[in-house]
């Protein structure tokens, strides 16, 4: 798979790259919209990365042309604006997704995997990390033999958790997929729920699923070795 | 009428002013006129007396006192000219008294006989009777058969009459002229001074978030013309510094952006990779929870900018407001009761608003934010979504520690903190209620703020309704929280 990214600050673009290389993609930089162009021109990507402000030929322009040659072409577009409408105007322009400044590199990947449609998220009904095992159809959730009730909440943090056991959720990611922006910032309320969601399934057992990574957000995983301090 | 106003000072004094004037002259009028008259029954009255004296001076020393009476009847008529003629002999013997007038205008008999200094010195003096007064010229005279004292006198009733009669004329024209001068002075200030209401009217409607709207400017000339041009000046010069301090907001929050990005990025992956001490990776986390509320810091300040830039209304729609305060509050509850605080939504009825329900919706979880975390455990925070008259109501309150007056103006400034080192601790940016008061106005919403330090604290929020009102009660909203979590201290 190849990508391209066009996108005017050079280390953003670097670390974005570097992410994306560990993840087995190959990936160019252009680092602005002529550049982007050309590369376009030139090779046949499976994706496309563009931030619209650009030096030389906006991001906005660009898109326009990419749609009008190659109308299939995934298209994530980087932007510092967030503004609903900004949004709105991009994906009528031609944008497949949206991603705002200042993102989680984890937050790309989905994004980019899912563009690809080869995103090794999670779709099954039953979902399991070690003793605790999530139904998708009936929102069950037991561990071993024990039924656990949750408020939906507590479901929708969880599910979102187990969908890729080992990956780190940032508190925004799950911010934004269990509740919506609103809550940004203000309260401690993913914190909050992680902290019921453990009691209620890993306080009663040894083998502890829910682990702090400081200062990133929550992954699950089965191994306990690596004894997470934040884990109170 | 304001008693204070310019117009109605100015008339106050031009009529106190005019009121003097008219007075004084007035009084002049009426003391010239009195004189004039007096002088003139004087001098008719000297000319009578002259009359009298002749026949007193021809007659010879013999003559009989009827003789004289008779003489001076004929010459003189008294009676016939109302006129009262009176000859004394010195020492006091009356030598003729004429009888009573034929218009009455006095008595004869009651007029009472003049002291003895007269009889050295000739002159015109009222004296007083007991049927009014009567205007007396008298005039010693020396003839052969003695001394005389000629006494002639006419009633003064017609000039005091004349004088009464001015005097109630001015009495009368006096208050309606200097009240039809006022009236008139009052409507000529205050239409001298519309261009200046205007002015100021015009002015009060120009907010920050429009400072477009430009002073009407009347080509008079003269000082208003001047000011208003001056005030307009002043506004493009304002509008300009706005526009800047806006400007550099936006573009600053915008740049901060990238880097933040890369800074994140770079750390997480550090993190993530599990290289490294424990010791350093914690620190690291430590840095990246800075990182994470300068993120939030950032977009509080993107959105406060667009806010500003006045971009809020494009997507506005009809926004249930009870629902959505219903809605919020259920994703916020265990949040709160994490702090033991209770949530409280009392009388949650429907009402319809005009507005963008991303931004409602920050309006409500910024309130609740703020009063959750200044009430402390075991407290309550109560919130009513009411239509009370043309308004829709929507009323946070809570039994928190409550804001000090003095810090009551200021708790919805930029980065304003009421304990800076309690919010801090909180993680709070300031921000929260700067963007609801930005929201807010934004909407057209007021907002108004009461608290009690040690009691709590009311946000009042006021919603101008859409023509539409409220919507049926079968649209209300579920008033009892769906999701039932366990009290605080108890989870299971």
């Amino acid at each position: 798979m190849r990508l391209l990214i066009v996108e005017d600050d050079r280390k953003l673009a670097d670390f974005v790259a570097r992410g994306l290389r560990a993840e087995r993609f190959a990936v160019d930089i252009a680092g602005d919209g002529l550049e982007g162009q050309r590369h376009l021109d030139a090779y046949q990507y499976d994706l496309l990365i563009l931030d619209l402000m650009l030096p030389r030929s906006s991001g906005g322009e660009l898109l326009r042309r990419v749609r009008r040659k190659q109308a299939t072409l995934p298209v994530l577009v980087l932007t510092a604006c967030d503004a609903t409408e900004d949004k709105v105007r991009h994906f009528e322009a031609g944008a497949d997704d949206y991603l705002t400044k200042p993102f989680d590199f984890a937050e790309l990947l989905v994004r980019v995997r899912a563009l690809l449609r080869r995103s090794p998220v999670e779709r099954a009904d039953v979902l399991r990390i070690a003793d605790l095992e999530l139904n998708r159809l009936t929102q069950q959730v037991c561990r071993g033999t024990l039924r656990i009730d949750l408020t939906a909440k507590e479901y929708g943090v969880l599910e979102y958790l187990m969908s890729s056991a080992g990956r780190v959720f940032s508190r925004s990611m799950i911010l934004e997929h269990v509740w919506d922006q609103s809550f940004e910032g203000l309260t401690n309320i993913v914190d909050v729920y992680v902290r019921y969601l453990r009691r209620k399934i890993d306080d009663p057992f040894p083998l502890k699923l829910i682990h702090t990574v400081r200062g990133v957000g929550y992954c699950m995983r089965a191994d306990d070795q690596a004894q997470d301090p934040g884990h109170g | 009428m304001n008693h204070r106003s310019l117009a109605f000072r100015l008339s106050v004094w031009y009529a106190l002013l005019l009121s003097a004037t008219f007075a004084l002259v007035g009084a002049g009028m009426l003391y010239g006129l009195e004189q004039y008259l007096r002088a003139n029954v004087g001098d008719s009255l000297r000319r009578r007396s002259v009359q009298v004296e002749q026949i007193l001076q021809h007659s010879p020393a013999a003559t009989t006192e009827s003789a004289i009476g008779e003489a001076i009847e004929t010459r003189v008529a008294p009676e016939f000219n109302n006129r009262f003629v009176r000859v004394t002999r010195a020492p006091a013997t009356l030598v003729f008294r004429s009888g009573e007038p034929a218009d009455r205008s006095f008595v004869a008999a009651a007029v009472p006989p003049q002291p003895e200094a007269v009889f050295s010195k000739a002159q015109v003096r009222p004296v007083a009777t007991a049927y009014g007064r009567v205007m007396i010229s008298s005039t010693p005279i020396d003839t052969a058969s003695g001394k005389y004292l000629i006494e002639l006198g006419t009633a003064l009733e017609p000039i005091e009459a004349l004088q009464y009669r001015l005097l109630s004329l001015l009495g009368l024209m006096l208050p309606v002229l200097v009240a039809c001068a006022a009236a008139g002075g009052y409507l000529l200030v205050h239409s001298a001074l519309r261009p200046v209401e205007r002015m100021s009217h015009t002015a009060e409607q120009i907010s920050v978030q429009d400072l477009e709207a430009r002073l009407p400017v009347v080509p008079t000339g003269d000082a208003l013309q001047r000011l208003a041009i001056s005030l307009n000046h002043m506004l493009t010069r304002l509008r300009d510094s706005v526009q800047t301090s806006r400007r550099f907001l936006a573009d600053a929050s915008h740049e901060l952006r990238t880097p933040l990005t890369v800074i994140k990025g770079e750390l997480q992956e550090l993190v993530a990779t599990e290289v490294g001490r424990v010791e350093v990776r914690e620190r690291i986390g430590s840095v990246l929870e800075e990182v994470a509320r300068l993120e939030y810091l950032v977009s509080g300040l993107l959105v406060l900018s667009r806010l500003d830039a006045g971009d809020a209304r494009r997507t506005w729609v009809d926004v249930n407001l009870g629902e959505l305060a219903a809605n919020t509050l259920e994703q916020m509850r265990l949040v709160a009761e994490d702090r033991g605080v209770q949530l409280q939504p009392t009388a949650l009825s429907s009402l319809l608003v005009r507005g963008d329900s991303g931004r409602l919706k920050q309006v409500i979880v910024n309130l609740h934010d703020n009063a959750i975390k200044f009430t402390p455990r075991g407290g309550v925070v109560r919130l009513r979504t009411q239509q009370r008259d043309d308004y829709g109501i929507l009323e946070v309150s809570d039994s928190g520690i409550g804001i000090p007056a003095d810090a009551l103006p200021h708790v919805f400034d930029r980065f304003y903190r009421v304990d800076a080192a309690r919010s801090r601790e909180d993680g709070g940016a300031g921000l929260g209620l700067s963007i609801v008061r930005s929201i807010c106005s934004a909407h057209g919403v007021a907002i108004e703020v009461d608290s009690t330090p040690g009691r709590g604290s009311c946000f009042l929020l006021k919603f101008p309704l859409p023509a539409l009102g409220s919507l049926p009660p079968a649209a209300r909203p579920a008033e009892a929280p769906a999701e039932q979590i366990p009290p605080t201290g108890a989870p299971s």
